[in-house]
């Protein structure tokens, strides 16, 4: 139904930060796992994550449409998805001296997830407040649906 | 901006145009019956998408609470708006029914 477009759209991206809240979640609980996965026998700290979005563009029936004059609705998005959750590689593994670690290599030193608490806190706060602001917006478009309903009340 | 002046149409126009459009009484019912039927099941499909997401939930299926809430709204927008337009046929009847006789 086309007077849920908004509503839709906000839906997508209220969805899109709870998979981020549960990634950053799943980021500061393995803050400390040295032992992820294993690659060629030697088990490899956990690798901290993050989500890519993308904004969802309309299909080509809608471009279409747009071309042909028929629907101004079309040329607007359709919200926000995930494409993917992508494993930081680029970080470094943070070296801890502990000798009596387990997986310990011959000086002593362990190899620990690169996993920032701070940044993870600072992702988590965006999180948040991005999630709160879609609420608004589903609010206001909510309001502005009943306001509707009330011409010529 | 133009003005563009009114265009009246001669009276054998407006007749032509009348019997053209004429349906039978009967036909005319059934077209309202069969329009008001479809929108009420409209409306009642997302008061059944809104079952269907509340129950997943309790149930600990794969839903998202938001998703739960915004098509319980959907659905509470869409029978509103069903109410306002009850409302308004109802006020119609009755004041055709007031026209004193």
């Amino acid at each position: 139904m086309s007077i849920f477009y908004g509503m839709n759209t906000t839906a997508s991206a209220l969805t899109a930060q709870r998979l981020r809240m549960d990634v950053i979640s799943s980021n500061m609980a393995n803050m400390d796992t040295a032992r992820a996965r294993q690659v060629n026998g030697e088990w490899e700290p956990y690798r901290r994550k993050s989500v890519t979005f993308t904004a969802q563009e309309s299909q080509f029936s809608k471009f279409f449409n747009v071309a042909l004059g028929k629907n101004a609705k079309s040329g607007v998005g359709n919200g926000v998805k995930v494409t993917q959750i992508k494993e930081d590689r680029e970080t470094p593994f943070k070296l801890v001296y502990d000798p009596t670690h387990p997986d310990a290599n011959a000086d002593g030193y362990v190899n620990m997830p690169n996993v920032d608490p701070l940044r993870e806190m600072v992702d988590l706060m965006s999180a948040t407040r991005s999630y709160e602001a879609n609420v608004t917006v589903f609010n206001a478009n909510k309001s502005m649906l009943t306001k509707a309903l009330e011409i010529g009340k | 901006m133009t003005i563009s002046s009114v265009s009246l149409m001669t009276p054998t126009q407006v007749v032509n145009q009348t019997n053209k459009l004429q349906t039978t009484p009967y036909e005319a019912q059934q077209n309202f019956a069969n329009s008001l039927k479809e929108a009420i099941a409209k409306v009642n499909d997302q008061q059944i998408t809104s079952d269907n997401f509340t129950q997943k939930l309790i149930t600990g299926g794969d839903v998202e609470l938001h998703e739960v809430m915004i098509a319980s709204q959907k659905a509470s927008i869409t029978l509103n708006a069903t109410i306002e337009v009850r409302n308004k046929v109802i006020e119609a009847y009755q004041e055709i029914m007031r026209m004193s006789v």
